[in-house]
């Protein structure tokens, strides 16, 4: 009885072949995004730097500088693609994105709340070399985000196990609480000096050279956590596309699934948002480009969003560090700009999934 | 007896911190053997899919009990429920998986957390029994209503269980369809030796293929038995319209008094 196993093995084939052309095609850019930056280094000074020759200062540009960013890319583009992905599924809602549950809302108004009210704006943002290293903790700021978009987590959360997590009540949750922390913010900002508002609205523009080897890892952690979850729950994932009623009947435990997904997802958007500021676009446009690929199996619709988020962050924060003639223009504004046409091309192009159309 | 159900009672829970209740279920006696097919009838709000849903274990009821093979399906994990009872929806809507991972999802109870070979045999046995092998890396969104249905029914069978559920499955069908629908309900219960239980809206549908019927009203079963309770009383007490019963070929043929 080998029914349809051939064209299984052709399409187990095919997903493998796209993953690893997509893996070695992020690696490659990596390395270019290695060698591009302000400073005009060449790609053999780049290259040499990276193997511990050349001049001390193009050392330290390369390894405290561009390869924490570089890893900044890769790791947020996939924790935020990831996280997409899994609202998209366990919401059953293809507008779900990582901040459904209102993170990046809550993570503005902690980071306001730093820098408005407990460093008066003297925070460095980060956004350029020469206040790199002022600020007074450069975690503070991290922190507050970190509590406050946890804090939203958990109050939505607390609120869709009133009504058992249907999923159009948690997205309707977020979309509340999100107007709340929203509507603080514009509060704070309201009474803010003008510095204060200034450093305010820099750090929601998002910007990779935030990133630290030291935050690098802990957002690895986080979203190597998310990847081994939605792996293990591959087949469950995939019995909620198909609806709460006709999951449960399969056995799944639909409730704690949600609820387990709903806060890994969130905890890597949390983490990558409050180290890094707001990133948009990645988390609610990579897993609809996987899914077009290579249809929603997650077995292989997780890689390949968590590669494609890599790679749209990687070219873009390459882009914005080029174009800006010396200081990185808000990586935020260019994902969309770089992702939307592709994304468009896709949607109207003949790469089209007939789900689309 | 496969199924077994005594005094059932669910109310859904309104307002605010639900408290109040809407009673639906209330005191629901049902016996269903193996290898019959069972048919749900009567009105719409009467709690045929509530009734369906919590032999599930989609919701749970207030008080009563629901044995299958004589054990507590109420007390059971979700995976043991799932080896023993499954479901074909009313609406199936699978996202776009193919044909083949979209029954193998039916093997999620039986499984660890990958689908191991003799996980892979049973789908592709299924596949291969329910005519479907030319069409299993297809994705299931491009194939027609009754092919859906197959589907849904494949993925019910791989469960391997001992009641097979289905909720109006000729509902959204056309008449080639709902033929080929109804003819895998009664291979499963014949061939298979599984309890079926349907719930239908069509009564001549019904009369066709049921082997015992159940008529609902306000949340109790009123009449149980063959086909020899579908009379025009019943259906005049459970429907409220008043009919004309013709017997042709040993088929019931139920047709409307009023046009």
């Amino acid at each position: 009885m080998d029914i349809g196993t051939d064209t299984a093995k052709k399409r187990k084939r095919r997903c493998a072949v796209i993953i690893a052309v997509m893996a070695a095609v992020t690696v490659l850019i990596a390395f270019a995004c290695l060698f591009a930056g302000s400073s005009n280094m060449t790609v053999k000074e780049s290259l040499g730097a990276l193997f511990g020759q050349g001049t001390a200062a193009g050392i330290r540009i390369i390894r405290n500088i561009r390869i924490p960013r570089v890893l900044a890319a890769l790791i947020a583009g996939a924790g935020l693609s990831l996280s997409g992905l899994i609202m998209q599924t366990v919401l059953n809602n293809p507008m779900a994105s990582p901040s459904t549950l209102g993170v990046s809302n809550a993570a503005v108004f902690g980071a306001n709340l730093s820098i408005i009210l407990f460093a008066g704006g003297f925070l460095s943002t980060g956004n350029n070399l020469q206040g790199y290293m002022a600020g007074a903790n450069p975690f503070s700021t991290s922190l507050t985000a970190f509590v406050f978009s946890s804090l939203s987590v958990l109050l939505i959360l607390g609120l869709s196990k009133l009504r058992s997590f249907r999923p159009g009540v948690v997205v309707l949750a977020g979309i509340g609480v999100g107007a709340v922390w929203t509507a603080l913010t514009t509060l704070l900002q309201f009474y803010a000096t003008d510095v204060g508002l200034s450093a305010a609205v820099i750090w929601t523009f998002g910007d990779l050279g935030r990133a630290t080897y030291r935050t690098d890892a802990v957002m690895g952690a986080v979203v190597a956590a998310g990847l081994v979850f939605s792996l293990v729950c591959g087949w469950r994932l995939n019995a909620m596309s198909g609806g709460d009623e006709t999951a449960k009947s399969l056995g799944v435990n639909v409730d704690r699934l949600r609820f387990i997904a709903l806060l890994i997802s969130s905890i890597m958007t949390a983490v990558c948002v409050s180290f890094l500021g707001i990133i948009g676009f990645v988390g609610i446009i990579c897993p609809h480009i996987a899914k077009k690929l290579v249809g929603s199996d997650h077995r292989v619709s997780v890689p390949v969003s968590m590669l494609t988020g890599s790679m749209l962050l990687l070219l873009a924060d390459t882009l914005s560090r080029s174009l800006g003639s010396g200081t990185a223009l808000p990586v935020g504004a260019v994902t969309s700009l770089l992702g939307a046409p592709f994304f468009m091309f896709i949607l109207l192009g003949r790469f089209g999934k007939e789900e689309y159309r | 007896m496969t199924l077994q159900i005594k005094d059932l009672v669910f109310s859904y829970r309104k307002g605010f911190f639900g408290v109040r209740k809407q009673p639906v279920l209330r005191g629901l006696d049902m016996e269903l053997d193996a290898g019959e097919v069972g048919i749900l009838l009567g009105i719409n709000g009467t709690g045929k899919t509530t009734l369906l849903k919590t032999i599930l274990g989609i919701e749970k009821p207030e008080s009563g009990s629901v044995l299958i093979d004589g054990k507590d399906a109420l007390k059971m994990k979700r995976t043991e429920r799932a080896r023993l009872a499954s479901y074909v929806p009313q609406i199936i809507d699978f996202g776009e998986l193919t044909v083949y991972d979209t029954v193998m999802t039916g093997r999620i109870s039986h499984m660890g957390l990958a689908p191991g070979r003799s996980d892979r045999e049973a789908v592709e046995r299924i596949i291969h029994e329910m005519g479907l092998s030319g069409l299993s890396e297809t994705s299931v969104e491009r194939l027609s209503g009754g092919e859906r249905q197959k589907v849904a029914i494949a993925r019910a069978l791989v469960q391997e269980p001992r009641i097979l559920i289905f909720d109006e499955p000729t509902a959204n069908l056309d008449i080639s369809n709902e033929m080929l629908v109804a003819g895998e309900i009664r291979k499963a219960a014949r061939d298979r030796g599984v309890a079926v239980l349907v719930s239908l809206h069509e009564i001549n549908r019904a009369a066709d293929i049921g082997d015992r019927f159940f008529f609902m009203k306000e949340g109790r079963i009123i009449a149980a038995g063959g086909r020899e309770i579908i009379t025009e009383e019943i259906i005049k007490e459970v429907y409220g319209v008043e009919t004309d019963i013709f017997e042709s070929d040993g088929r019931k043929i139920i047709m409307r008094k009023e046009r």
